[in-house]
Formats: C-alpha cells, structure tokens, sequence
C-alpha cells in the first residue's frame, strides 16, 4: 500500500496556511499593539483581549469539531472522521491553553486576582480537562477501531458536558455575588478596536484551520503507515 | 418484570456478592471516610470556623471519595476476573449489561454513604434529621450522576494501558455539575432556606442525570468489543 | 479623566505567552511532520 496522495497534498497546504496564518497572527499583534488606542478605564492590558477573545472562539470551534466528528463516528464508522476528531482535540488544546494562560493575566488587572471562578474561565478549565483525558485515552490505546469508538464516546460525552457546567457555573455565580475590584461591563469599542479585533478573529481562524489541516494530513499519513508496518511484518511471518 | 431489567439485577447480584466475600474495598471506602471526616475536624480552628459552614463541603469530598473508590472497586473487579468475557458471552443485552454494573457500583457506593452519613452528623454536630428526606434525595441523584458516567468510563479505562489513574482523570470533569450541585443543595438545606433558594440547582441535578443516563446506555455498546 | 493603570507588564506578559504557546506548538508540528 503507498501512501496517499491526498494526504500529502493536504500537509503541504496545510504547511503554508498555518505559517500563512502565523505571519498573519503576526500582523494583528502588530496593529494590535501599536496602531490600535488604548482602552481608557483598563489601560494597556484590556489589548489581551485581542488575543484572549478570538482564541476562546477557536478552542471552542475546535471541541465543537470534535463533537460532531465523533457523533458521526458512532453512526458511520469512518475512520477519517476519527482522525479529523483527533486532530482538532490537539490543536484545540493548545488554543485553550493559551486561553487560561491570557485570562488570568488580564483578570489580575480587572479583579486584582489570578482567579476568581469566572463563567467563562471555569468553563474553559473543564473543557480544557476534558480535552486532556481525551489526548490521554487515545495515548492509552492501541488499537486503532477502539481507540476510535472510545475517543468518540468521550467526545460525546465531553460535548454534552459543555452546557451543564455552564450552567452550573452561572447558577454559582448569580446566588453569590462575587468581589469584583473593578466593574468591567463590555464596552463600546471604537472603530479602530472593532476592526482589530475583527481582524484578529479571522486570523486566528486562519491559523487554526491551517493547523488542523495539517495535523490531520499527518494522522492519515501515520495511520497509512501503520497499516503498511503491520502488512509487511504479517507477510514476513 | 421486562427481561432486560431482571438480566441487570442478575448482573449487579453477581457483582455485589463478588464484592460482599472479599469486602476490602468496601472496608477501606469507610475507614478512608472516617478519615476524611476526623482531618477536617482536626485541620480547623473551632473558634473561626464554624462546622456548619465547612460542613457541606466536606461531606461532598468525603462522599466523592468513596464514589472514587467505588469504581475503582469495580474497575479491578473486572480486570482480575475478566468478568466481561462472560458476561457478553451470556444472552444478556448490552444495556442490562450497563445497568446491571451501574446498579452493583450504585449499591456499593450508598452502602458506603449509608455509614458515612451518620459518622457525618457525629463528627461535625450537624442536625440532620429535620432535612433528612431532601437530603437523601440530594444525595442519591448526585450519587446517580456520578455513578452513571463513572460505570460508562470504567469500561473504557479497564482496557487501557493506564487504567485506575485514566478513570479518576476522564470522570474528575463529570463530577463537577452533580457534586457542586449537592454541596451547594446540602448548604441551603443544612441553613433551613427555602425551597425556592435552591430550586435551580435541583432541576439542574435532574437534567444531568437524565441526559447522562440515557446517553451512557446508549453508549455503552461502543465500549464492548465485537 | 483619570489615568488608565499603568499595567503593561501584564499585556507584555500576556502577548509574549500566547506567541509562545502558539510559535511553539506551530513549529513543533511542522517539524515534526516534515517527514512522514
């Protein structure tokens, strides 16, 4: 069996739109930081949201990709969806780590604290979890059809998951007010800051599904490989 | 009595009287509890925390604890006997299968809260006989939430490399919405607020273990092999 | 109008952690599967 065509063909594009996506990325930090007016009650911090917000949207863009792969998996036992699920959990992880390393940042300069059990942030730690113990599972297994349907099964899981621990972390909040150093109420951005954080969102799209495409491309091909190994040492005995 | 439901009592009868002839896991489940429950006790200063604010909180690590061991017990069950080979040998369905388990781990688990619970009002002074009826409920439909998923991962985990520490790290983020919900549903109770104050969280409960137990048994089947 | 808070060490902080993680993660899979 040879490798497929495809594939490689989707690792290099794949290849150049994520460094595309980077230089891109690239761009945004730039106009973000030099030609974008600071936010006048939060200062020079309030420009993580730049980074923070377009980010959030990517990882959770990425779980819902897991999501619905692993749905369809259940039903149509393609193997490719299971890989594309896989790759999307990666890269997705590596978007919510970035945004549970930028929250706490900027929430140390809104609240005056690291963490305060924030909706948003508390959500993303456990999605974050989740992710992590589907990255771990899928190390756990070798062979590849139940590595496959219990991926799937914790993808299933994991996305139905997503609602209840937003809710639980709303209800916490709404019965107990919390300390908060600062109100920040989401404000009116000026033009200038509407556009750079438009430009940053599809940026970071860019990049995201340059990344996909590339550590999917890389999972088939792998895959592709293995099966070739395990062909030649079976015709071998 | 539909055939699938006395398949899942036969399945859990199994299960528990595996369990009841060693009873180790079920001994160290109480003597971890007992522990628990005397840390706390010791690890405070009486005169600037109250019992009755650390109290909900720690009779929901106390009982997450035991739920832990509970299908950690039930994972090496399966493991040691491979048990499961013969179980899907057997005319049983896939979902008399789950259930079966589920209820076996749910037995366990309540028989470890059953015991923990009144060491629970001992140790913290904590009157519970007024809110006992609500409280059980609290306790057996966060004990159900946790104990559905719990019973769905430790079917997958039993096959993997990594084993009990793959359990605890795939079930840890499903606990987050039945237990914080009890502790939270325990509070109120312990504090005598109204119904109306802690409403939302049971509704929340009963939406989880509704949606979680059906998506478990309809998943459970893809964790069986062929 | 008042003085913004003088925290730019935090969106330097914040803005280097991001390229970090990102640079990081984006050179890694390249190389990674310059060969297949």
């Amino acid at each position: 069996m040879t490798a497929i065509p495809s594939a490689e063909r989707a690792l290099r594009r794949g290849g150049i739109l994520m460094t595309v996506g980077l230089v891109l990325v690239a761009g945004v930090y730039v106009r973000a930081l030099a030609f974008t007016p600071e936010e006048a009650t939060q200062g020079l911090a309030q420009k993580i949201f730049y980074i923070h917000a377009p980010s959030a949207w990517v990882a959770f863009l990425a779980c819902g990709i897991v999501g619905v792969c692993s749905l369809l998996y259940l039903f149509l036992k393609e193997p490719r969806l299971d890989l594309l699920a896989a790759a999307s959990a990666e890269v997705g992880t590596v978007f919510l780590t970035t945004v549970l390393v930028t929250g706490p940042i900027w929430g140390k300069t809104i609240w005056g604290a690291w963490w305060t059990w924030d909706a948003r942030l508390t959500l993303t730690l456990f999605l974050w979890f989740v992710c992590l113990g589907y990255l771990v599972l899928r190390g756990a297994v070798d062979e590849p059809g139940r590595r496959a349907r219990y991926s799937a099964v914790l993808g299933i899981l994991g996305a139905l998951l997503v609602p209840f621990i937003h809710v639980s972390v709303l209800l916490f909040r709404t019965l107990h007010p919390q300390p908060v150093v600062l109100q920040t109420s989401r404000p009116q951005l000026p033009n200038s800051m509407l556009v750079t954080l438009l430009l940053s969102f599809a940026v970071f799209t860019l990049f995201f599904v340059g990344l996909l495409v590339r550590r999917y491309a890389w999972a088939r091909l792998a895959e592709a490989r293995a099966e070739r190994e395990a062909d030649d040492a079976d015709a071998s005995r | 009595m539909p055939s699938g439901l006395a398949e899942a009592w036969a399945i859990a009868a199994k299960d528990l009287l595996l369990e009841f002839r060693s009873r180790t896991a079920f001994l160290s489940a109480l003597v971890f509890t007992a522990l628990v429950l005397a840390i706390f006790n010791f690890a405070r200063d009486p005169t600037a925390v109250s019992a009755a604010d650390l109290a909900p909180s720690v009779l929901w690590i106390t009982f997450s604890f035991a739920g832990v061991l509970g299908l950690n017990r039930a994972f090496s069950l399966e493991k040691e006997n491979r048990a499961i080979d013969g179980l899907l040998l057997s005319p049983a369905s896939r979902t008399a299968l789950y259930w079966g388990k589920t209820l076996a781990n749910l037995v366990f688990v309540g028989a470890v809260e059953a015991i923990a619970l009144p060491l629970f009002a001992l140790f913290f002074n904590v009157p519970l006989l007024d809110v006992l009826g609500p409280l059980l409920l609290v306790i057996a439909l966060a004990t159900v939430g946790f104990v559905a998923v719990g019973t769905l991962m430790s079917s997958m985990a039993v096959n993997t490399r990594f084993g009990e520490m793959l359990l605890l790290v795939l079930v840890l983020p499903f606990l987050v919405t039945p237990v914080s919900a009890a502790a939270e549903m325990t509070a109120k109770l312990f504090a005598h607020r109204p119904f109306a104050e802690w409403a939302a969280w049971l509704k929340l409960l009963a939406a989880y273990d509704i949606t979680f137990a059906v998506l478990c048994t309809l998943v459970f089947e893809f964790t069986l092999e062929e | 109008m008042p003085m913004p808070p003088a925290n730019g060490r935090f969106m330097v902080a914040a803005y280097v952690a991001a390229a970090v993680i990102y640079l990081g993660y984006a050179a890694w899979l390249y190389w990674r599967t310059r060969r297949h």
